[in-house]
Formats: structure tokens, sequence, C-alpha cells
């Protein structure tokens, strides 16, 4: 299909680069080595050498995993402005986002198969060789369109790629439909993870319809919040242009999700505290303590008021167009949603368990590790990504300047 | 001895009350062997038609508790040519039978409110006159303790082992209830559940 | 006993899977093969590039590539079986039986547990254990016993950790729990691979070898009923129940789910639950739902029965009930 010589062009491309690049992609391996190591561990012992207990059945893994599905969602921010309304600054960097959302799903995709107990039979899932249980389990329509998702934005991005490679018009009528599916599908991504927890009788906390909206409108505040410093690192380091008025567009979005996002917290609130029932329980684990035990609360504390800050700091144009002050603001944003959209949200809905008992839940080293080589394994492919994406698009890394070479 | 009675037979209704047997120590215990217990004829009108509908042939065995050996037969000591006469009037120093406590009902219930007066291996009879073998002690049991009879003989109260749909062997009253302090005796509960781990990694080293 | 085992193994090749449990001498291959067969010979050397986490786990070609129990023909399944009793065998030094009987026509089994009746003594839940082969170490009971305050039933305030000389307590009352054999079972839904499902007689089962592993239905589970294996489980050769089904107390191993079966080895051959024949008090009835002359539906006529978290619509066929 490419033009011959373009791989060995990529490989070149890839081994060739400044120091800090080979700094970064050797720490990258580092940290890579050490989760497969831990890994390794994991598999040999079992998940006996996770925190994870009867009690807390998921843990760090799957907080991971749901938090990075909301990065992976906000992909979407990007596509609307770009594709439907032809926003010119945003449609020439959101390329960036969909290599963004592409290393976001390859780490959910690592993170839910660590949690597994069983990869080895992972192939039981494969329709055909496997059984996907479909329609009822909601964990087979999240793998379903995971992986459509990750289709879509390999493809899309791949298929005007190939063309600003070869130095061609794309066909915008035939990629068009592509890119108007794959934004009600990055909407379908993070609705469908919510409804994995959502359904679950067993878990009042999670058992709120007002779920699946506060996922939506946190994802769209942390995915954006990275984007933002991806691009200002890739303007920094690379030819990529990137106008200030594309990263302020999306502060905007930013500052209108994290209202939203607020807004719904404080209804589930009202609703929990008001009634006063039982359901209050993970509520009061989760930002009191219950029954003498309470080790999410600082980190729950933590995150309420980071995201309160970056709110204001959002919300305040001065402070939102102050690279300083909005760099921070994205920092605190996405820590304080990894921290209530991750185990944050995860373990509550298992505490207390629904017998009625108080179990906590701390990662266990093996678990941080294999966290942490996953974040690596996201992190090379999104450099990777970055390293071959860059060049095409500004027009470094084409047919001719193959010609010329 | 192995023998068996129709549930048929043993769900018809006892309509009476009763106590049970005097002689026996208190041990819970399931007897190994089965008995032929012999049945007073009682007619199935009696029933009434308030026992459930009885699958035909459903059969099951009801164990036998035997009385413990030193005490018995009764009549060794007890009997017209013996030395015991019968004594209706209540009397809480007992010149034998010292280690018997008798908790059951209170101050109303007294030896001969379940054993046989006059023959003395046998527990009092029900309306048909015959006196009650101690086999056969539940019957009498069912006297006072209606309701906890019914549900035993449905299945509800009490004890079964075997197959849920078959054979099956009943407990009876006695080997549950001490007669004399039929109150279910304390146990000693089995261990605890273990609290689910602290993340050890040495745990792992199996 | 013998009469009346003639008469279960007359329902039981009837069943409905249509699988006669597991015979020795089939397809020509004599059980010296299958002895000889190495278990581990066919061990992943080539795909391990793929699937090098098979190398650590331990697992066998065959066992790999196993298919669901429901999907195995009737010489898979006995390969299968046959595979499963070498492995056992080599592990715990005894012979198993490993049955596949399907259900009996016309049952739906119910259980019934008298509240009034029971003591908190536990004898059920460490009988459970034996009969069920559960891991010793870690840990797995598949009935906890809930100790509530009188006129209380807060789960939050009940506890399964109490530890007196004797029991019952005086201002308590004992709640044992386990799987409630939901009829709109929220784990078997949730299921990514239907590794777990209801079966016509109203059992829920897992098949242990098409687990995955997520703990999906753990979440689900509204009654604590599942478990899973953490690590490879412990059981002490001697105490091993040889008497085994394949969807029910055959030893598992490690990182999958696994639950109570009311005791589907017993049941299917007409027995009592283990628990049910062991409970000093006769707290524990069991039964088919569809005969209206069994205990359960006794009790269900004539007593106050409820179930646990009714509100939640999971519909158990475990019945709490109050005798007196």
């Amino acid at each position: 299909m490419e033009s011959p010589g373009f791989i060995s062009r990529v490989i070149k491309k890839l081994l060739v680069g400044p120091a800090v690049y080979y700094v970064w992609v050797l720490f990258l391996l580092c940290v890579i080595g050490v989760g497969i190591g831990a890994y390794t561990r994991q598999l040999q012992h079992g998940l006996i050498v996770t925190g994870m207990t009867s009690y807390v059945s998921w843990g760090f893994y799957i907080g991971n995993f749901t938090f990075l599905v909301g990065v992976a969602a906000a992909a979407v921010l990007l596509i609307i402005p770009a594709y439907l309304y032809d926003f010119g600054p945003i449609k020439e960097i959101v390329i960036v986002g969909e290599a963004l959302a592409v290393s976001a799903l390859i780490m959910c995709m690592l993170f839910v198969t660590a949690d597994l107990g069983r990869p080895d039979r992972i192939w039981h899932l494969l329709p055909g060789l496997g059984i996907l249980n479909l329609p009822s389990s909601l964990l087979g329509w999240d793998i379903v369109v995971l992986n459509g998702y990750l289709f879509l934005n390999l493809f899309i991005p791949g298929y005007l790629l190939y063309y600003a490679y070869n130095m061609q018009e794309p066909n915008w009528r035939f990629i068009g439909v592509f890119i108007l599916l794959s934004i009600p599908w990055a909407v379908s991504i993070h609705t469908v993870t919510a409804f994995i927890y959502n359904g679950l009788v067993a878990r009042p906390f999670w058992n709120a319809s007002i779920l699946a909206p506060r996922f939506l409108a946190s994802a769209f505040c942390s995915g954006p919040a990275l984007i933002i410093l991806v691009y200002q690192l890739v303007r920094k380091y690379t030819r990529f242009h990137v106008t200030d008025e594309a990263l302020f567009k999306i502060t905007e979005f930013i500052a209108v999700a994290m209202a939203l996002n607020l807004f719904l917290l404080g209804a589930e609130f009202y609703k929990e505290l008001y009634s006063n029932t039982h359901h209050l329980s993970p509520f009061k684990y989760l930002y009191l303590g219950l029954h003498g035990k309470g080790n999410l609360v600082p980190w729950i504390w933590t995150a309420s008021v980071l995201n309160v800050v970056a709110f204001i700091i959002f919300l305040i144009p001065a402070t939102r167009k102050n690279f300083a002050t909005l760099n921070l603001g994205c920092v605190l944003i996405i820590l304080g949603i990894w921290i209530e959209k991750g185990i944050g949200l995860i373990l509550p809905g298992f505490i207390p368990s629904p017998l009625g008992e108080v179990w906590e839940y701390v990662p266990t080293t093996i678990e941080v590790l294999v966290a942490a080589g996953i974040w690596g394994t996201g992190l090379l492919v999104f450099t990777v990504l970055m390293k071959v994406i860059i060049p095409i698009e500004t027009g470094d890394l084409t047919k001719r300047s193959a010609a010329a070479a | 001895m192995k023998a068996i009675i129709g549930i048929r037979r043993v769900a018809l209704p006892v309509l009476a009350l009763g106590l049970v047997w005097m002689c026996l120590p208190c041990v819970p215990s399931v007897a190994q062997t089965t008995y032929q217990p012999t049945y007073p004829e009682i007619t199935r009108e009696l029933s009434g038609g308030l026992e459930p509908k009885v699958v035909p042939g459903q059969e099951f065995p009801v164990p036998f508790k035997p009385p413990p050996k030193t005490i018995t037969p009764c009549r060794a000591c007890h009997g017209p040519e013996k030395d015991f006469p019968v004594n209706y009037q209540r009397k809480e120093a007992l010149l034998v039978h010292t280690n018997l406590q008798l908790h059951h009902g209170g101050v109303r219930v007294w030896c001969l409110d379940c054993h046989h007066p006059s023959v003395r291996d046998y527990l009092l009879p029900l309306s048909d006159g015959k006196p009650i073998p101690f086999a056969e002690s539940y019957r009498l049991c069912g006297k006072c303790h209606g309701t906890k009879f019914r549900d035993w003989r449905n299945g509800i109260h009490g004890k079964r082992v075997g197959s849920w749909d078959g054979k099956k062997k009943y407990y009876l009253c006695v080997h549950c209830h001490n007669p004399h302090s039929p109150k279910f005796k304390p146990l000693t509960p089995m261990p605890p559940p273990a609290r689910p781990w602290t993340p050890k990694e040495k745990q792992a080293k199996h | 006993m013998t009469d009346h085992n003639d008469r279960f193994s007359e329902k039981i090749t009837a069943s409905s899977h249509g699988v006669e449990s597991a015979s020795e001498n089939r397809d020509g291959r004599s059980e010296k093969d299958a002895a000889i067969l190495p278990d581990r010979r066919s061990f992943l050397a080539g795909v391990t590039a793929l699937f090098g986490m098979l190398a650590v786990s331990s697992c066998s070609w065959e066992e790999f590539a196993q298919k669901h129990f429901r999907e195995m023909t009737k010489e898979e399944l006995d390969t299968t079986i046959d595979r499963l009793k070498t492995q056992y065998k080599a592990k715990y030094g005894k012979d198993f039986v490993v049955d596949t009987e399907g259900p009996i026509d016309g049952t739906l089994y119910g259980y019934a547990l008298d509240i009034q009746r029971c003591i908190g003594c536990r004898r059920c839940v460490y009988a459970c254990v034996e009969e069920n082969n559960q891991s010793r170490d870690p840990q797995i009971q598949y009935i906890r016993v809930l100790r509530h305050k009188d006129a209380r039933m807060d789960l939050e305030e009940a506890t399964i950790y109490y530890d007196p000389e004797e029991v019952p307590e005086k201002g308590y009352y004992y709640m044992p729990v386990q799987c409630q054999h939901c009829a709109n079972a929220p784990c078997t839904k949730v299921c990514p691979v239907q590794a777990t499902w209801t079966e016509p007689d109203g059992i829920v089962v897992v098949d242990y070898n098409w687990c995955i592993g997520c703990r999906y239905c753990m979440a689900a589970c509204p009654y604590m009923g599942r478990w899973f294996n953490f690590a490879e489980p412990v059981i002490p050769a001697e105490e091993v129940n040889p008497k085994t089904h394949y969807l029910g107390n055959r030893p598992r191993m490690r990182n999958v789910v696994e639950k109570c079966t009311f005791c589907i080895q017993r049941v299917r051959k007409g027995l009592y639950p283990a628990c049910v024949e062991v409970c000093p008090v006769g707290a524990r009835k069991f039964g088919n739902l569809l005969d209206p002359d069994s205990e359960i539906r006794r009790i269900m006529a004539t007593k106050r029965v409820f179930r646990l978290k009714e509100e939640l619509n999971t519909q158990p066929k475990f019945y709490y009930f109050f005798a007196t």
C-alpha cells in the first residue's frame, strides 16, 4: 500500500532524535521492563500478590482503566469542532488528540488484561472462537466499543496521513462517515464503561443513573487537560504548529465540563444526604471514613480541592489564558479526576460490602509497578506515534521528500 | 433391624398431647439402628384432611434411640409386685433417679404426666387407650406440642438426612431434646472465618 | 441405599446433558494411554512467544484449548474428564469421580433456612468446605453466618467474626448467607464469556475452565455468594473429597471464581446438600420447588418466609423462614 521505503524511513525516523528523546525512550523502556517483571510475578503467584480480596475485588487496575477510558473519549472534544464545525485551529491539531486516544485505549486494554485472573483464556472473549456474552454483559459491550473506537482512531488518522504522505487530497466524503461515526462512538465508550458499574444492583454507590453523565463530564475535563499539556510539549519540541487560540478553545470546554461535573456531584450529594439511607454508607466511607476506616478520606478531599481550584482557574479568563496558571489547572484537574474517577469511584463501590462489612484496599507494590509499566507502554506508543505523525503533518515526511532523499 | 413406616401413617393425625421418656439420659445422639414400630390402628377420617398430600410409597426409616440399659426395663423395679408403689404425689426429692433434673413444663409436669403409672415400660396412651412404647415417644410429644409435631411430620421442624426426594431418616424429638430437659443445649461454635489478608507478598509463596 | 442409587442412575442417564458419568474405556483409548499421556508434555513450547503467560500458569495445551462445558461433544467431555482425573490423581493421590450428570427432569431446587432455629454454630460452614473442596489457605467459605442483634436486621451492624464459648448467645440471632441461586441472577447476566449460568434445575454454576477471572460477577452479586481463588487453592490431600461433579466440587485452579452449587454432586443424586445433613438443629431445608409436597413447598405454604434483599428483584430460591 505505502510507497516502498515508507516503513524503513519511519524506522529511521524512530531511531534518530535529540538526546532528550533517547533518554525519554530509555526511561520508558526501563519502566516497562519493571512492569513486565512485576506482572510476571503476578502471573506466577496469582492475584494474591495484589491488594484485592473477596471484599474489594477490583482495585487499582480497574481504577486506572476507568480514568483512561475518559481520556480516550475526550478526543471527541477535538473532533467535533475540528471536523463538524471546521474550526481551523483545532482541525490542524486534531490528529494529536486521536493519537492520544489510541494510546489511552491501548492502556485501557492492558489494564483490563492485567486485572484478569486468567489472561491465558482471553480468547474466550473472541466471537467465533469463544463466546462473547452479548447483549447481556456490559463488559462484552465494552470490549466491542473500545475495539471499535481503537479502529476508528487508527483508521481515520491513518487514512488522512496516507493522503498527506502522498500529498493528495483525501476523499472527505468517504472519511467523513467515519469521522461522524466516531463522535457518538466516543460518547459510547464512556457511557458503556459507566454502565459496567451502573447496572449493578449490589453496589448502590454505582447504581445511580447520574453515573454515566458524571463520567462523561469528568472525562471531558481530564482528557482535554492532558491534551493541552501534550500540545505544549509537542509544539516546544517539534515544528508542529499549535495556536494559542486552539488551546484556549479547549480550556473553555474544560470549564463547562467541570461546571457540569461539579453540578452533577452536588446533585448526587443532595440525594444521598437528604434521603439518608444506607446508600449513604459508601459516601461516608469515602469522605469521612466508616467504622474507623478511612484510607480514602485524604485522597478524596485532595481531589475535591484540586477540582474546585482547577475549576476556578478555568472559569476566570485571565487565569485561563495565562500559561502558568493554565498548566497548573491542567495538572490539578488531571490529578483530581484521576483520584475521583479512579480509586475514588471503584473502591467505595465495594465498601461497605453488600453484607455490610468494611474491609479496605491498598494497592501493593506489584500493582503499582504493573500500572507504571502500562502507563509507560502507553506513553511509548504515544511517543512513537508522534514521531511518525508529526513529520507527515509538517510535511517533512512525504513522498516528495522520499524522492528527494 | 431395619424398618419402614409409611409417611402416611406417621402423618396420620395424632390429636393428642404428651410427654416423653423419663428414663433417658440427656445425650442427643443418633442411634444407628432403626426399628419396627407397632402402630395402633387410627382411621384416616380422624385426620380431618388437614395433612398434606403424601406421595404413595414414599417411605422413610425412623431411627430408634434406645433407652439406657442401666435403668431399663423399668418394670425391674416398678410394678405391682415390686417395692415401689405408684405415687401420684409430686415429690421433689426422689430416692432413685437422683440424676434426673426435670426442666419440662414447669411445675405442671410430673413423671406420671408421661410415664405410664402401671405399665412402666410404656408411656401414657393417647385416646385409643393403648400405652405408647418408648420407641414411638414422638406421638406422645405431639399431644402437647401439636403444632411442632405437625411441623416435624411435614419436615419443617427437626432434622432429616438422606435423600431430598427419596428415603430419608427422621430425627425424633428425643434425638435433639432431652425429654427431661428439652431446651436445646448450647454448642461450641466452630472457628470464625479468617479476616481478609493484608497484602503481603510473602503470602503468595505457597 | 443401593436400590436408591440405582433409582437415581436411571434418572441421570435420561437427563438433558445426555452425558453419562465418566466411564473408563472409550474411543479405543485405554486408561493406560491416558495415564501415560504426559500432562505437561505438550507445553506451549511452540506458542510461548504468543502466550508466554501460559508457561508461568503451568497449564497444558489441552487445558488451554478446552471448550466451554456446554459446547463440548461427549467425546471431548470424556477426554477432558480423563485429563482432570489424571491431574487430580497426580496432585492428591486419589482416584476421583468427576460426574457430569445433568439435571433431573421436573426439578427446581429451593432452599429454606429457619432463622429462628439457627444457633450460629458454623457446622454448616465447615461441612461445606470439606464437601466442596474449598481452599483452606487462602480461606474460602461459601457460607457466612451473620450474627444480628435481636430486633435488628441491619447488615452493617451484623458480624461474621463472633467467637463466644457457646452459641446461641443471648441478645443475638443468626442468619447464614450463601449463594441464593437467584432466578434473576445478576451474576450470570454480567459474565462476559458465559462461564457462569443457571442450570435447568435452578442451580447457578461456573465452568472453572472457562472463567477468565474478571470478577465482574463478584461485583454484581448482592449476597457475596462468589469467591475468587486469589492463589493456588490448598487442600490437604487426606481431606480432599474425590466424589466430584464437573460443575461442582472438583478441585479448582488459581484465579477463577467459584461458588455454592447446592452440592450439585449430591443433589443430582438425590441426596441432601452437606449443610442440610450437618445442621444440628435442623434449620436447613432443601427440596424441589416444583413438587407441591416437598418440604420446601410445605414451608412456603405454611410459614412466613422472606428472601434477602427482595427489593432488588433477584428472586432468590433461598428462603428464610420463621418456624414458630
